[in-house]
């Protein structure tokens, strides 16, 4: 006799969990046919506009298959957000939630939860281009370490690596405007750094942020006071 | 009787800290003299009473700074190893402004530009 009324309990216990999640399987299956319609409409030429408006913001949960990631034409994740925009032209121009999309691709991230690019590299991930014009010849990267001694009496000295940069980037792109080439002839502060200038044109703009200081401070003083 | 021991206990627990605080102010670091020229950056000023109203004096005191002026031997790259202002939970973190943010701290930062 107590045995069906303990069972009948627990039921009724769960019950509103069950209600609840039926209720989020029936909204989350009409939120994917509403954005089916959405879609279908902004494919047709001309016609209806008001049926074509952008869907309320909805939050993106990179692990939910059913998430509004938008995918290019490989099948690769390119884009959340306008799904009026055509996801491609998403991807090319960088713009709107893709680094979102980017982000359930699991690649490696630093400690503040930005994509590493450096690491990918290293990691034989993606092989990025210097440049963008098929004309360019390419260069192999450099493997000139250059030693920058910083000012005072504590903190560690920057190496910095043109391997790294000239994956990326073209050797014009840094000579003779940002850095004249040649050792120790760059007038370089941290305090013009943290104001955009020198490195600071592009840590913490394009590339890993000036705060994660030890990634430029990496030879110690010592080393360098022979 | 006891209750009332107790009570007066708690009243001085209570107001000693209240009166404590607010009276440390402005505290001015300035070792480090011939480092920091080089670098090009002057005195700091920490505002203690700031530091009071945001944490708990147990959070920097005695593990991230002995509670004594002069006692610690703060540097940048103590700061950014993860001591000192740089602790953890401190300037190398979201929960306050960045360690590059040199003239928020330091006095005399030539401005660029
Ligand atoms: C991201 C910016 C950047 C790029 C791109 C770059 N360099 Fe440099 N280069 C530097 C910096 C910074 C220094 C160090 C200057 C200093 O010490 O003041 C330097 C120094 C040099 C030096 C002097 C080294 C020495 O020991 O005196 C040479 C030569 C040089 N670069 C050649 C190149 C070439 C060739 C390329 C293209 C393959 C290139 N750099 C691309 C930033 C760059
Ligand atoms: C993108 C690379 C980079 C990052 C990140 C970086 N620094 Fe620097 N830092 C440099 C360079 C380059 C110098 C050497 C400048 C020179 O020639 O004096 C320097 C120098 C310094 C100096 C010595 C003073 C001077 O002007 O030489 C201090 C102090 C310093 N950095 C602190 C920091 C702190 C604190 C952080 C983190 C919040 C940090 N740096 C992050 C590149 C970097
Ligand atoms: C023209 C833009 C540009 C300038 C100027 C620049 N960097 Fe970079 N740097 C990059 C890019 C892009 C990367 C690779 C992507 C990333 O790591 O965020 C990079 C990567 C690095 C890395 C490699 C980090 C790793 O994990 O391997 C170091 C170290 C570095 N930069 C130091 C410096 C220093 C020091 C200076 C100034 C002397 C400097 N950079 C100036 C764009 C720049």
């Amino acid at each position: 006799m107590k045995a069906p009324f303990k069972i009948g309990k627990t039921a009724l216990l769960f019950l509103p969990a069950v209600i609840l999640g039926f209720a989020v399987f029936v909204s989350g299956t009409f939120n994917l046919a509403e954005s089916a319609t959405a879609k279908a409409a902004a494919a047709k030429p001309a016609g209806k506009t008001e049926a074509a408006k952008p869907p309320a913001q909805q939050a993106i949960d990179p692990t939910n298959a059913s998430s509004v990631i938008y995918l290019d034409t490989a099948g690769k994740p390119a884009g959340i957000g306008d799904p009026n925009a055509p996801p491609s032209a998403a991807f090319k121009l960088g713009r709107g939630w893709h680094p979102q999309a980017l982000s359930a691709v699991g690649l490696a991230k630093d400690r503040f939860g930005l994509i590493d690019w450096a690491k990918l590299v290293r990691d034989n991930v993606i092989k990025p281009k210097p440049s963008l014009d098929p004309a360019d010849e390419e260069m192999p990267p450099l493997k000139l370490d250059v030693l920058i001694p910083a000012k005072g009496d504590f903190v560690d000295d920057v190496i910095y690596p043109h391997e790294m940069h000239t994956w990326w980037l073209k050797c014009e792109v840094c000579h003779p405007n940002i850095f004249i080439p040649a050792k120790g002839e760059n007038n370089m502060t941290m305090v013009a750094i943290a104001q955009g200038q020198f490195c600071g044109r592009c840590h913490g703009k394009v590339a890993f942020p000036l705060a994660d200081c030890k990634r430029c401070h990496t030879s110690p003083k010592s080393a360098s006071k022979k | 009787m006891n209750k009332l021991a107790a009570l007066s206990i708690l009243a001085v627990a209570l107001v000693l800290p209240a009166v404590s605080s607010g009276e440390i102010g402005n505290i001015k670091i300035d070792q480090q003299k011939h480092s920091k020229a080089q670098a090009g950056v002057g005195v700091v000023t920490f505002p203690h009473t700031r530091h009071e109203k945001l944490n708990k004096c147990g959070d920097c005191h005695p593990k991230i700074f002995i509670d004594k002026a002069g006692a610690n031997k703060i540097t940048m790259k103590g700061n950014m190893e993860g001591k000192f202002c740089g602790s953890p939970n401190c300037h190398n973190s979201p929960r306050a402004f960045a360690l590059y943010e040199c003239a928020k701290c330091h006095e005399n930062v030539k401005k660029i530009k």
